[in-house]
């Protein structure tokens, strides 16, 4: 072969019939023809945000950890996730995952295992010693204002964290002998065995995190000794457990549930007995159930409305179900009956379900003459937690307990700003994580003195709140964030049925009896497997259908980065591309004329 | 899933398709699998103003620009010459719309497979003289509307089955393909490329003006066109041996025909009728594959 | 190497020793005995070609054309419908600029059917592009057929040579079949200048827009009118290295002729016997045999006729409606030169009529007792 191709790309020219060829015969290519000027809609590359994304409140790029566990790459995984959060083995095992939910392969087959794949990444993480990512000199370089975080939970541990990265030193104060909040006093260590999440806390002690356990702040604290810090990061937790208001309550066999659960988990006797009511449907009452059982005791839980209305993690209900927990529904106690001060019985009213009440939830009546009567031991109230505020000074609003804060964690007071389960917002560990990263943002541009408001926004991901912090440090912008892909967006025809892969099944016989993890993690070929049933909504991952069926020539890899190149010289603007991009990560614009 | 189809690109940007073209697509995926030593032979037919006019191409291989009847014979006589002059190994690639190969075409391809003679003959089926303006061709599909079939006095005979006449011919390998399935077609061509004699290649390649469908679809009715089985994806070798390869769907037919405005005029039991049809020829097919394996 | 052999068979020698490669022909009477003498050269390894055996005469042009494009030396042989068929292709080989070779055994066209001669069917093809020489003998066939491609190949454009059904295709005589080592050194290969081969990604006959495509037949008649030139020195040539020649406008006592007699093919053969005879008697008549018809050599013809009182075109073909076809070409090519000289248009011997010596004297008579033609076309031998 000497030369393939047409030395000219250009229009050719003949002066005279002399420059001509005899016969019709080409002399150069068709390039020269730019058939992009009879486009009038212009295919773009843009990435969109995969539901996935938008639901996770801590704001992880969660399908981005599926793309890269489908090739294998773990560590990029689990750093990726440690942008956001230095969490995931901790949030592998007791986040709600409410991706999962939006996941838009649910509406085809099953959505993607995604909790169980952070799971493994997180376990990956710290079973290879990996490191969380560093930011750039420039971004992450020493900085001297002082900043004191009030709670060492997942929302103060996070703040403190993306803090340090940024090149803070904050101040951790902790009411508890052990960091970690409610992840270190509150989850049974079946769910969240403790040396997982000590060793991704040690992570943040060693950015240059100081946390101060046994520090109690009271008001007298915070005036004085907090006086000449910068800004102050409220997040205390909702540790006040509600009252039942009903007769008897008083008695000593009826007790708090979280309080249970932190002595258990701090290591203190407690005595309890043969027959143990739990009352409440969230987490905290499943936790109690299951914690009491494994302490030996029968255990039955009573909760006023139905099982569709339960706060608490599915899985988690249907776990302790597994074990043998009875659930009454649709019952509440209306009195604690004693016997010398000691707990004997406890009086039930059933109820049922009338109007919707302002959670959006059916409001439970009680039936009339429905009482029954329950011989038990001990009672433990779950029915909700409030923060304990006292020691906020007045010039911080709360409202109906919790502390008020702007969408940004700000209070009404300059440069105290709050987040987690002591301001209003849903009592789970993803929110807590997602308020501290708020915080986090908006503690940096208050003291670099930047428009808050403005940057907020602009590391949203959807439009659901959760931001992305990568994007705010590393000014990556990934995503059309405002775009949330829609299962009507993907091309099914490039997918095939596949079963997800879950959890294996722990032996419920054997799990009851102790407080070692319940559910053992995925393999690693199951991981890679399942990641690569991720559609990828929303996120171009070089699939090359747009390459394979531009009928154009107009597509190109990029020779020296991720992604394609649009020769809108040449492209006609069919849209095929975008129509045959399986999930959405193309767009077609209008031509500019 | 992945398409693997080759990188090499031996047609280029500039081409004058219309957006949207199953043709151009068609002749990318087959290039590709063919690789440079492919000399293109082209009666009339839309890549006959798509490949640029003179002095230009817009492809990398030769090509020559033939009379509408004459594919399969010019295609002959220039592997003819080519073998006299010692050049044993170039495919030539005779490319020829519907009506060049059902209607006018039909003698002198008819003439090169019984001959055996060594091509590779690819119709690109748009299902009708579109370069002309759409008229009816003997490929045209029953109900369709074209410009000389109006939907007062639509088509109202069924599509010629080409393949069969060419299994008729008992050439080595002939076979159907779309460009909705990539690595299929790909596939396809590589394999005949292995084979001496003539090679007949049946490819589905929708055309927007002419189906009247937005371009932006063509992908998925060529894909609708499989899994509804109205184009069965099916090898057939020395005329008898039947292979089936990718199972349709079985999408009902009206998912194919609804997106078209050449069906448009179509009424609930006409569509109901062509799925009748579909399904007899499907059985047919998948009797033929049952026999020959 | 003398053979007595038919006109057919000289076609099928000519074409084995000029090394045609690629042959593609699909039969019809008169002209079968060609293609089954070079499918057996081609089986019995005679002629190192590849035959292809086409359902039709068009694909009989279109293989032909694809061969040639390749570079080959591509020949066929055709006839009357045959050639008719081709026509499109005819077109598609010139423009094309394919030296492709075609013999035509000259037929009348039905219906009804005849097998029988006359010239309609290659004269039908005149505006086609191709070089077209009428051939009277069989050795003539012989030695067109190796000038043919000699021509075609310089100039790149077709060549056609007519031979008449019977006459001459199915009637023996004695031809000189050159060696084909001799051949090779008059008739080097072909080296085409734009080949269809995967070492150029040529694309040949794409669209062409009134911009081009006037140059490109500009640049054709172009090469037509140098055609005359170079047909004159292979035939030049052909003289030296064979000993003989057929020149393009046979003169045959006509130089100080009163009345030529203007003919082609085989009707040549009989005039000439006629002239010879009126010689004898002392009547002033001479003979110009058109061999090469397109190009028409004008000036040759011209300079032919310089001399003489009368012209006498004889047709054996009719372009009904205005009569015969060489006589308009004749009078074209003298109108303005010499408006002096009376040109008669006699139309003889269609449908393979035979056209006998009494026939040819019938015409002399009829030219030397007028003046001028009383009308344009004159019938000579109709049962009126």
């Amino acid at each position: 072969m000497k030369k393939r191709k047409y030395p000219k790309d250009e229009i050719i020219t003949f002066k005279s019939a002399n420059e001509m060829p005899p016969l019709a015969v080409s002399l150069g290519s068709m390039r020269w023809n730019k058939t992009g000027s009879w486009r009038y809609i212009r295919p773009i590359y843009e990435n969109k945000t995969p539901p996935c994304d938008e639901a996770c409140p801590a704001g992880e790029d969660v399908e981005g950890v599926q793309y890269l566990c489908e090739q294998g790459k773990f560590e990029d995984a689990w750093k990726l996730i440690l942008e956001e959060h230095p969490f995931p083995g901790v949030q592998g095992r007791v986040c709600y995952h409410p991706c999962e939910e939006a996941c838009n392969r649910g509406h085809y087959d099953e959505a993607i295992s995604i909790h169980a794949v952070e799971r493994f990444v997180g376990d990956y993480g710290l079973n290879h010693g990996l490191i969380p990512p560093r930011l750039s000199q420039e971004r992450g370089h020493k900085k001297s204002e002082k900043i004191a975080i009030i709670g060492a939970g997942p929302a103060g541990l996070v703040c403190a964290y993306h803090l340090a990265r940024m090149g803070y030193t904050p101040l951790v104060l902790e009411a508890h002998p052990v960091p970690g909040g409610i992840l270190r006093v509150g989850i049974p260590s079946y769910r969240l065995p403790k040396d997982i999440l000590e060793a991704e806390i040690e992570h943040i002690i060693k950015m240059g995190v100081d946390i101060q356990t046994d520090s109690r702040v009271d008001r007298d604290l915070l005036l004085k000794d907090l006086k000449d810090f910068n800004a102050i990061y409220v997040a205390t937790g909702a540790h006040e457990s509600r009252n039942l208001n009903v007769p008897g309550e008083d008695a000593s066999g009826v007790m708090s549930g979280l309080q249970f659960l932190i002595d258990l988990n701090l290591g203190k006797k407690i005595a309890i007995g043969k027959k143990v009511a739990v009352i409440g449907g969230g987490n905290t009452a499943m936790d109690t159930a299951r914690s009491v059982l494994r302490l030996g005791s029968e255990v039955v839980v009573v909760y006023r409305r139905s099982r569709a209305e339960m706060p608490a993690i599915p899985a988690e209900v249907e776990e302790a179900e597994h074990e043998g927990i009875p659930i009454h529904f649709l019952a509440t106690p209306i009195r604690v009956i004693t016997d010398q001060e000691r707990v004997v019985q406890m009086e039930c009213v059933k109820m049922e379900l009338g109007e919707p009440d302002e959670s959006g939830r059916r409001r439970p009546v009680p039936v009339e003459g429905s009482n029954f009567i329950m011989d038990v031991e001990t009672v433990f109230t779950a029915i909700g937690e409030s923060p304990q505020l006292s020691f906020l000074t007045e010039d911080i609003q709360t409202e109906w307990g919790s502390i008020v804060v702007s969408d940004h964690g700000e209070t009404s007071k300059k440069g105290i700003f709050a987040g987690g389960d002591a301001v209003d917002q849903p009592r789970t560990v993803a929110h807590a994580i997602g308020s501290g990263k708020v915080a986090a943002i908006a503690i940096d541009t208050f003291l670099r003195g930047k428009d808050t408001a403005k940057i907020a926004a602009s590391v949203q991901i959807g439009q659901k709140g959760s931001v992305s912090m990568e994007r705010y440090l590393r000014g990556e912008i990934r995503y059309n964030a405002s775009k949330v892909v829609r299962f009507e967006d993907i091309n099914l025809a490039y997918f095939e049925h596949k079963d997800r892969v879950d959890l294996p099944r722990a032996d419920i016989e054997k799990a009851k009896q102790s407080f070692v993890e319940v559910n053992s993690g995925l393999p690693e070929s199951a991981v890679t497997t399942e990641s690569g049933r991720c559609f990828n909504c929303g996120v171009c991952n070089m699939c090359e259908n747009c390459w394979v069926f531009c009928p154009d020539i107009s597509i190109s890899r990029k020779t020296d980065a991720f992604g394609y190149d649009i020769d809108y010289d040449h492209c006609k603007g069919c849209g095929i591309c975008v129509e045959e991009c399986p999930r959405e990560a193309m767009s077609l614009e209008e031509e500019q004329k | 899933m992945r398409f693997q189809i080759p990188e090499h690109e031996l047609m280029g940007p500039g081409h004058v398709a219309c957006p949207g073209c199953g043709a151009a697509q068609a002749m990318r995926y087959v290039l590709k699998a063919l690789g440079e030593k492919t000399i293109v032979v082209l009666p009339a037919c839309c890549w006959s103003i798509i490949a640029g006019p003179f002095p230009y191409s817009s492809l990398q291989v030769p090509l020559y620009h033939t009379a509408f009847e004459t594919a399969g014979a010019a295609a002959s006589g220039i592997k003819a010459g080519l073998e006299i002059q010692g050049d044993t190994d170039t495919t030539v690639l005779a490319w020829a719309g519907d009506g060049g190969t059902f209607d006018i075409g039909i003698q002198a391809l008819s003439g090169a497979a019984e001959r055996n003679d060594d091509i590779l003959y690819v119709c690109y089926d748009n299902e009708a003289y579109m370069n002309t303006g759409i008229q009816r061709s003997s490929a045209t599909p029953w109900g369709a509307w074209t410009t000389t079939t109006p939907v007062r006095h639509f088509k109202n005979r069924p599509k010629k089955d080409i393949m069969m006449v060419m299994a008729a011919h008992k050439i080595p390998y002939a076979a159907t393909a779309t460009v909705a399935f990539p690595d299929d077609l790909v596939a396809k061509v590589q394999k005949a490329k292995t084979i001496h004699g003539t090679r007949f290649l049946h490819i589905l390649s929708p055309c927007p003006p002419g189906w009247k469908i937005p371009s932006e679809i063509a992908i998925r009715l060529a894909r609708l066109a499989i899994e509804t089985k109205i184009f069965p994806l099916y090898e057939i070798e020395n005329g008898e041996k039947y292979t089936i390869t990718r199972q349709p769907d079985g999408v009902p037919v009206i998912e194919y025909l609804k997106f078209q405005g050449r069906f448009k005029h179509l009424t609930k039991s006409q569509m109901d009728d062509i799925q009748d049809m579909v399904e007899k020829e499907w059985e047919n097919l998948l009797s033929k594959t049952e026999r020959s394996h | 190497m003398k053979k007595v052999i038919t006109g057919n068979y000289a076609v099928s020698y000519g074409a084995m020793v000029s090394r045609s490669q690629v042959i593609a022909a699909y039969p019809i009477t008169p002209q079968t005995q060609i293609v089954e003498l070079l499918s057996e050269f081609c089986a019995d390894g005679l002629l190192d070609a590849k035959f292809i055996k086409v359902e039709s005469e068009h694909s009989a042009m279109a293989s032909c054309i694809g061969a040639s494009a390749t570079g080959a030396r591509a020949f066929t042989a055709t006839s009357a419908h045959g050639l008719a068929l081709m026509h499109e292709l005819l077109h598609w080989a010139a423009l094309g600029r394919l030296p492709i070779v075609l013999a035509n055994v000259n037929r009348a066209m039905g219906p009804g059917w005849s097998i029988w001669t006359d010239q309609n069917d290659s004269l039908s093809q005149r505006d086609t592009g191709w070089l077209q020489f009428y051939c009277e003998s069989n050795q003539e066939i012989l030695d067109t057929i190796i000038q043919g491609f000699k021509i075609s190949e310089q100039i790149l454009l077709p060549t056609m040579l007519v031979l008449d059904a019977f006459f001459l295709s199915h009637t023996s005589e004695p031809v000189d079949i050159p060696d084909i080592e001799v051949v090779d050194t008059y008739l080097p290969k072909y080296n085409a200048t734009y080949r269809l081969s995967t070492e150029n990604p040529y694309a040949f006959g794409g669209l062409t827009g009134p911009d081009h495509y006037f140059e490109i037949r500009y640049k054709m008649q172009e090469t037509m009118d140098q055609a005359i030139e170079i047909a004159r020195q292979a035939d030049e040539e052909f003289e030296r290295i064979f000993g003989r020649s057929h020149g393009l406008i046979e003169r045959y006592y006509s130089d100080d002729a009163e009345l030529i007699l203007v003919v082609s093919g085989s009707i040549a053969s009989t005039t000439r016997d006629v002239v010879d005879q009126l010689r004898s008697e002392g009547r002033n008549v001479g003979m110009l045999k058109v061999r090469m018809f397109r190009p028409f050599p004008r000036q040759e013809f011209r300079n032919a006729v310089r001399r003489a009182k009368k012209v006498a075109v004889i047709d054996r073909n009719i372009c009904v409606g205005f009569g015969g076809i060489f006589y308009q070409e004749i009078t074209s090519t003298m109108y303005g030169h010499r408006d002096d000289l009376p040109i008669f248009g006699f139309i003889a011997g269609l449908g393979g009529r035979d056209v006998t010596p009494n026939v040819i004297h019938e015409i002399v008579t009829h030219a030397e007792t007028h003046d001028t033609p009383d009308t344009e076309i004159i019938w000579i031998g109709v049962k009126r």
